[in-house]
């Protein structure tokens, strides 16, 4: 009987269930401002990068992002991201001083391709964020990520960001995506 | 505030004193006269000659807030004309770069070439029998001028050239980004808003006072080694209608000093331009590749994490900028001016180097000073010839 009421999940739908349950903890992490446990969701030779965005014809759209070694917002290895979490820890980062407030909101994820230990998998994400008073900023987009699976545990091995904004209607770009 | 044409501005920046109003930085009225006397008037920055290589290749770009088109031209000049159709005011560009063959209106097909002429009108013979000029209905042009393939445009006739407005501090400060004559930008432009008036971001480049508070998580947290210039040692140039160069002496033992600190490329090193390898590599392919393409990538990305909304130096400086900004405007703040009086009367101007009238000195606010006298100086006068008679020269004390 027991077996009747747990029905066997098809797999493809498990792993898009195990990548959402990830993706919900790290948004909480993120949101929780735990940078150290954020950091160790990705691989060592992981790679961030946010590319610029531009307002380009359609029949031109090849163009619309910036390429990997152009201008980025984020082009960074485990190394920078570290770095950038130490700043904070430094008390001086003025921007996020006060803190911001930050609240990550994660759907529509894709398992677009899985072969063995590596998963590509893409979600949409918005990131609210409040400062001082009334300050508010929104940032959506699309995160295309590739996962690596070791000893069990999802990590992050890639990160590419798109923002659905060409001119960033913030005045900078504090937090973690 | 009054009414901008009978505002007294030289009223509102004490040179003497070392004050400057805070209402200049949010009173609506001074700054939509700054649209029509500073931007309107002056040698706007469009784009770099690199960008827009092809004939029909275009970058949009702003003068004050008119949008304007630079535009490659089928004779391989450059044109730069208000994005707006002449019938109705439609923006001709909305892309913000690309390729083009000619501008055409969405609204009713008007269609311009890659020169600005007006070329196509539907209903010509029909509607307007052909009384329409069409050579005099082209988009409005701006004068274009460039130096060191670095693009600039001015709307008003009267300007003098560009190599005359920019004089020698002008020509010392964009040569240092062209030092080698070829230059090649790299793709993508960082955009953002930030809620502060342009003057004080204007005031900050020459600011080397806000770099230990403001940035002081940078060395802090090991991404920027202590930084290796001298406070005691700024060298400041300042030029006519405001021009203004400020910073730390750049010595080769600063540079040295500043590679050696860190492993990986540091923000400011420049020693492989002086080897043999990069001088026999640079030659006529260009500086874009800056030696080896590792090079290239490890640079860009340094930059990319310094500068731009997500920097690690850029991310503090608009905090600062916005919360100066609101300041301006709140009805007790803003009867208080802001201090501008570091070394007041000790900068003495030399002119050591011919055509570049300079001060050497410590940490100081003299360019910014500098640039609000001629600030006052534009916004007075009612037109260029005005201007050229009645403006601020380097000399003395500042």
């Amino acid at each position: 009987m027991p077996d009747m009421l747990a029905p066997a999940m098809a797999p493809s739908l498990a792993l898009r269930l195990e990548v959402e349950s990830f993706y919900y903890d790290e948004a909480a992490l993120l949101d929780q401002r735990r940078y150290r446990e954020w950091l160790d969701l990705f691989t060592d030779d992981t790679h961030y990068w946010m590319p610029v965005r531009r307002t380009k014809a359609s029949n031109q759209l090849d163009g619309e992002f910036s390429r990997l070694g152009d201008m980025a917002f984020f082009d960074d290895n485990k190394a920078m991201l570290t770095m950038r979490v130490r700043r904070l820890e430094t008390g001086y980062a003025w921007a996020e001083e006060p803190p911001s407030r930050t609240r990550h909101l994660v759907t529509n994820v894709r398992i677009v391709a899985a072969e063995g230990e590596r998963i590509t998998a893409e979600s949409n994400f918005h990131l609210h964020r409040t400062r001082l008073a009334s300050d508010e900023s929104n940032w959506i987009g699309l995160r295309r990520d590739v996962l690596q699976r070791s000893d069990g545990m999802l990590r992050i091995a890639a990160r590419h960001i798109f923002l659905e904004q060409t001119v960033l209607l913030a005045p900078n770009l504090s937090n973690f995506f | 505030m009054q009414n901008a044409a009978s505002i007294d501005y030289r009223s509102l920046v004490d040179a003497r004193a070392g004050t400057v109003d805070r209402r200049i930085f949010s009173d609506a009225e001074i700054y939509r006269a700054e649209m029509e006397r500073i931007f309107a008037r002056c040698w706007n920055f469009m784009c770099h000659e690199s960008q827009i290589p092809q004939a029909g290749d275009f970058f949009l770009n702003f003068i004050g807030e008119d949008s304007v088109i630079a535009v490659r031209d089928r004779k391989g000049g450059i044109g730069v004309f208000l994005n707006s159709c002449r019938h109705r005011g439609n923006a001709v560009c909305r892309a913000e770069s690309g390729r083009v063959k000619s501008f055409l209106c969405t609204y009713h097909g008007w269609t311009y070439d890659l020169e600005g002429k007006l070329v196509g009108v539907p209903g010509y013979k029909g509607f307007y029998h052909e009384a329409l000029e069409r050579d005099k209905w082209g988009l409005i042009a701006a004068r274009v001028e460039s130096y060191k393939g670095f693009v600039f445009a001015t709307m008003d006739p009267e300007a003098p050239a560009l190599d005359d407005y920019l004089g020698e501090v002008g020509r010392v400060g964009l040569s240092m980004a062209a030092a080698h004559g070829d230059v090649a930008v790299v793709d993508g432009v960082q955009k953002n808003v930030l809620g502060c008036n342009w003057k004080l971001a204007v005031d900050n480049l020459f600011d080397w006072y806000h770099v230990q508070i403001s940035h002081a998580s940078a060395p802090m947290s090991g991404y920027l080694p202590k930084l290796p210039y001298k406070d005691e040692d700024q060298i400041v140039s300042l030029g006519e209608y405001g021009h203004a160069i400020s910073g730390p002496r750049s010595t080769p033992e600063m540079r040295e000093a500043a590679a050696r600190a860190s492993s990986e490329v540091p923000l400011f090193d420049e020693r492989w331009r002086d080897t043999p390898e990069a001088l026999a590599a640079l030659g006529p392919v260009g500086v874009a590749s800056r030696g080896s393409p590792e090079r290239r990538r490890a640079s860009v990305q340094r930059m990319n994490h310094t500068f731009g909304p997500a920097g690690m130096l850029e991310q503090d400086d608009g905090e600062n900028w916005s919360q100066s900004t609101l300041a301006t405007r709140s009805p007790v703040a803003r009867r208080h001016p802001l201090n501008y009086s570091m070394n007041l009367g000790r900068g003495h101007i030399a002119e050591t180097q011919p055509g570049l009238p300079s001060i050497e000195t410590h940490i100081n606010e003299h360019a910014q000073l500098w640039t609000y006298r001629a600030w006052a100086d534009w916004m007075t006068a009612a037109d260029w010839p005005a201007l050229k008679r009645d403006h601020a020269m380097p000399a003395g004390a500042v």
